[in-house]
């Protein structure tokens, strides 16, 4: 709770900024702050009294406060690199408080307790992204990306809401335990109209975590929005949307798996399938990492789909080894994009002898990301194709695997771009201290997760 | 009585809907919508939810409308400039509108009303009891909005700020 408040102040604190001339002490102020907030989630997980606040409207638990403080850490994170991105920007202290409001909007997402929260806590979350993504006023495509976000976003809300709708009308609540109460002393009387709710609840949540065939706004958008907004919206928003849905529907819908994981394994498959064989198509190294957000999206709904003990610490650890791997991928991007003015694969080419540093780091990136041993992406896969199994579904996991596979292919694309393609020009790329140290936290941060996965699992199960 | 006013604002908002969809010009979908809008407003008015439907007019059909209206008329929509769709896609669109439908139309079709555990006190929609709700049970909710309200107020700004470079 105190987490959400730190966060809500310090957006609160930015937007005044600029008024109260202290522009300059805002980067120190936000980083001690977003510190200060993964202190307070420590402390509260440290003295576990966890009473529903509000009514039942939020509740932290353990699960709450883990997804809090990898969203803390991964905005944490994402401010060190994009801090050349702010200062170029006119708006600096606009960016700030959106980027704030919108991590407040994920915080409410892990730890609602009630759909009205999981309605305002979406729309937190997407309404800073909708404005960001269109922060280049001059540029068309940044112009689209923002209105199809926008438009797509609204569309996918309306289901969500709609089916919040159904929902409430066949149990007449909005919380998530009373929900759940009714639907156990209820069994098998539930109304036709309750599952046509859960449909269409799984259709708004499938397009905010991007899942395919609720994929279309991806590829564009991500390509369209500045490289920095990308990066926070391919981690901290698959993060909070990912907390959030599950956190609805093993609180709420699990009594009646039965109706929906066979609509959740169908959406896992097609976001495997299609997101890796897409992705191999792609020139662009941006557009190839929307896709591969894709086929993240999939292989998480395995966890969602076999609903057990060890999901929510599956989830949990591979979230937080994507979204690391992810930074690290868009921070040597952005290095790249800034010398060639290009995301293509090919701007890669020989970046080993330009730098090592950040030909190392895309090298751990892509292979967690691919999910290579030993790194952190490699054991988080290995947990949710495991959870998967244990609830029994075999031929979902051959897929996932065979799909890895795939992808296997393209991340290894950028790996031999930077280490064994000639460059154009051989001159050095000089480093900033801070980007040095963030490579440096990120790629020791996705060893870390491969060495000690156990350690994450174990906070959650 | 309030069976068959059910019956013709149910008509009235259905068929203007539709019209809204259909009529291909702008402005005659515009005026639909208001139609539909004053309908459904008719419909808070029979569940007793007086609030709800003065709030439903003024927003809705009054400030949003005029937007709209604005928007289409600053933006002189004509024929030529309407990207035409494909017969593929005209086809997709309506057959997964269909297959909604029936979803629709088979989940409520068999459903006796009465049994419905969302029957409370008719007394609910009433500014009163929804005062009393809001400022108790949904506080925090409605306080949580601001700063949804926040966001979209400093976006406003962000956006509407001229850019002294172009980067």
């Amino acid at each position: 709770m105190i987490t959400l408040f730190i966060i809500s102040l310090l957006g609160v604190i930015a937007m005044l900024a600029e008024i109260l001339k202290f522009k300059k002490l805002l980067a120190p102020l936000t980083l001690l702050g977003l510190i200060a907030a993964m202190g307070a989630g420590v402390s509260e997980w440290n003295n576990p009294v966890f009473i529903p606040v509000f009514n039942n409207m939020l509740l932290f638990n353990h699960y709450a406060l883990a997804f809090s403080i990898s969203l803390c850490l991964v905005t944490f994170l994402w401010f060190l690199m994009a801090q050349d991105y702010l200062k170029t920007e006119t708006a600096i202290t606009d960016h700030y408080a959106l980027i704030l409001f919108s991590l407040a909007g994920g915080i409410v997402l892990t730890a609602f307790g009630n759909m009205v929260m999981l309605f305002l806590g979406i729309e937190i979350l997407s309404i800073p992204l909708y404005i960001l993504a269109g922060s280049r006023k001059t540029d068309l495509a940044s112009n689209e990306a923002s209105f199809k976000y926008f438009l797509l976003g609204a569309f996918a809300i309306g289901f969500l809401l709609f089916g919040i709708a159904l929902i409430y009308g066949a149990t007449g609540s909005f919380e998530l335990n009373t929900i759940n109460q009714y639907i156990l002393q209820h069994p098998g009387e539930m109304p036709a109209f309750f599952y046509a709710g859960i449909l269409l609840i799984i259709a708004g949540l499938a397009f905010k975590v991007s899942a395919a065939p609720f994929h279309f706004w991806t590829p564009d958008v991500y390509q369209g929005a500045p490289t920095m907004i990308t990066a926070f919206m391919s981690t901290i928003v698959k993060i909070a949307a990912f907390a959030g849905f599950f956190r609805l529907f093993s609180t709420c819908f699990v009594s009646v798996a039965d109706s929906w994981n066979q609509l959740i394994g169908i959406l896992a498959i097609i976001s495997m399938l299609l997101g890796n064989i897409t992705a191999i198509r792609q020139d662009s190294f941006k557009r190839m990492l929307a896709y591969s957000s894709i086929s993240h999206a999939g292989y998480l709904l395995l966890a969602i789909l076999a609903i057990n003990n060890h999901s929510a610490g599956a989830i949990f650890l591979y979230t937080l080894a994507y979204a690391v791997a992810s930074i690290t991928a868009f921070a040597v991007l952005k290095k790249v994009y800034a010398l060639k003015n290009n995301d293509l694969i090919e701007s890669f080419n020989g970046l080993a002898k330009r730098n090592p540093l950040l030909a190392l780091s895309i090298t751990i990136a892509m292979l967690s990301l691919a999910g290579i041993p030993p790194t952190g992406g490699f054991f988080a896969k290995y947990v949710i194709f495991n959870t998967a199994l244990t609830g029994g579904h075999l031929w979902l996991v051959i897929i996932a695997v065979i799909a890895s596979l795939i992808g296997v292919y393209y991340y290894f694309k950028a790996i031999i771009a930077s280490w064994f393609k000639p460059a154009t020009d051989e001159n050095l790329i000089e480093l900033s201290l801070q980007d040095k140290l963030l490579l440096i936290i990120t790629t020791l941060l996705t060893l870390a997760i491969g060495l000690f996965p156990e350690f994450i699992l174990n906070l959650l199960s | 009585m309030t069976l068959y006013l059910f019956y013709f604002l149910s008509f009235l908002a259905i068929i203007s809907a539709l019209m809204v969809v259909v009529s291909k010009n702008p402005v005659n979908s515009v005026l639909f919508l208001i139609i539909t809008f004053f309908a459904i407003a008719g419909h808070y008015v029979l569940l007793n939810a007086q609030f709800l439907a003065a709030v439903h007019i003024i927003v809705y059909a009054g400030a949003i409308m005029v937007l709209f209206l604005y928007v289409i008329m600053m933006m002189n929509f004509s024929k030529e400039s309407e990207p035409s769709k494909t017969k593929l896609s005209q086809i997709v669109a309506t057959v997964a509108g269909g297959i909604f439908l029936i979803t629709l139309i088979g989940a409520l079709h068999f459903y006796d009303v009465d049994m419905s555990p969302g029957h409370s006190d008719p007394g609910a929609g009433l500014v009163g009891a929804l005062g009393k709700v809001l400022f108790s049970k949904f506080l925090l909710p409605f306080e949580i909005s601001s700063l949804l309200f926040l966001a979209a107020m400093t976006g406003v700004v962000l956006l509407g700020k001229k850019n002294n470079d172009n980067s």
